[in-house]
């Protein structure tokens, strides 16, 4: 394992309710660079390429509307909420974070805002 | 006397007689040395040459660093800032720092597939606090970025003359820090690899924001480019896998783990 003190920055992400898996990934190359993960049956390499390419799909738009830059993602599945992250809009390169919520556990409104404040005291 | 002219001849012997050196079968031979040498806890050095002259250096059994002539090793600050005490972020960023370099030369040994030689001790680098990664995770990695340079060939590999469109598209185009620094140093006859060894970025993170400026036709690449434009890269699909594949999971810990 690499950098085995790495992960331990997300275990305030881990306490959401109705968390499922949380991971850091290099928005430039789609590397993982931590990850934990509460359940076995999500394919963790799937889910964090596929934040990658949400964030780089839709920062193709902001050049082409009047956004103001990419704050967040939410995706909403039958089971799960994917929500995506910027850690901060000042990284180059710039560093996502994906948590993926139990539906039935998780309250987004209350995720959304522990995610917010986790990336806030994150850069702290 | 033989029809098969000498320097042909001399490789079919040499086929025969070291078949190790096939170059089809040789990335996963020498991921196959690597895999030894991990299981083993060697410490010391694989030293590489031929196409890219390199070295992948192990203690106990897990890499802690790579070096190719064709990649930018990592800033002389990257070790020290991790080994600092830095906040969550800083580490993150000083991880990426350390990893990525490390990463991106074992990726260019695989790619130019140049060949191994024998195992040796050697004086290791000064890695600091480094742990090292794990032979599996790293040659994971390595399919995946393979996986995703082989999208984009078609297009734009390291060494594809890259040049600044004089006419762009649009006139309102958002881009990150990383690619305007990368945008202006494109001069004539600039490569994505010249370009990262400028800025002292790994050649894959400059292939890959390379092309997302070929998207946006903020560059222009030689050669022919498709009728139908360019595709978007895409890392699910690279992360598309073979039975039996593993995908890079760097430091995931499972709940089953915690409570040990």
């Amino acid at each position: 394992m690499i950098l085995n003190e790495a992960e331990a920055v997300l275990d305030p992400v881990a306490d959401i309710e109705g968390f499922l898996l949380g991971c850091l990934v290099d928005a430039s190359t789609g590397m993982i660079l931590a990850s934990r993960k509460d359940q076995g049956d999500i394919s963790l390499p799937t889910a964090a390429a596929g934040a990658a390419d949400i964030a780089n799909v839709l920062s193709l738009l902001a050049g082409e509307l009047p956004i103001d830059g990419l704050e967040d993602v939410m995706v909403t599945f039958r089971s799960q909420l994917y929500v995506i992250r910027l850690m901060s809009e000042d990284l180059d390169p710039n560093i996502l974070l994906l948590v993926i919520l139990d539906r039935a556990r998780a309250n987004l409104a209350m995720a959304r805002r522990e995610i917010r404040n986790f990336c806030v005291n994150f850069a702290a | 006397m033989s029809q098969v002219p000498g320097l042909r001849r001399a490789r079919q012997l040499t086929a025969s007689v070291l078949p190790t050196r096939a170059a089809d079968a040789y990335p996963s031979l020498a991921a196959g040395r690597l895999r030894k040498l991990g299981t083993a806890g060697s410490t010391g050095m694989l030293p590489f040459s031929g196409s890219g002259d390199g070295a992948i250096y192990f203690r106990d059994g897990k890499v802690i660093y790579a070096e190719s002539d064709r990649t930018p090793g990592p800033a002389a600050s990257a070790y020290k800032a991790y080994a600092d005490g830095l906040p969550p972020l800083g580490r993150i960023m000083a991880v990426r720092a350390v990893t990525e370099p490390i990463i991106d030369a074992a990726l260019e040994l695989f790619t130019a597939q140049a060949r191994h030689a024998k195992f040796r001790s050697a004086r290791l680098p000064d890695v600091g606090l480094v742990s090292g990664i794990e032979v599996e995770t790293l040659l994971a990695e390595i399919g995946r970025r393979q996986r995703l340079m082989k999208q984009i060939s078609a297009v734009l590999t390291p060494d594809t003359v890259i040049s600044r469109n004089p006419h762009p598209r649009s006139d309102s185009v958002r881009i990150s820090a990383g690619q305007w620094a990368l945008l202006i140093r494109v001069t004539h006859g600039s490569t994505p690899r010249n370009v990262a060894w400028d800025l002292g970025r790994s050649v894959f993170c400059t292939v890959t924001d390379a092309y997302r400026l070929l998207v946006l036709r903020l560059l222009l690449a030689a050669g022919q480019v498709p009728e139908h434009g360019l595709a978007v890269m895409s890392f699910v699909r690279a992360a598309s896998l073979k039975k039996g594949d593993t995908m890079p999971v760097i430091n995931a810990r499972t709940a089953a783990e915690d409570t040990l």
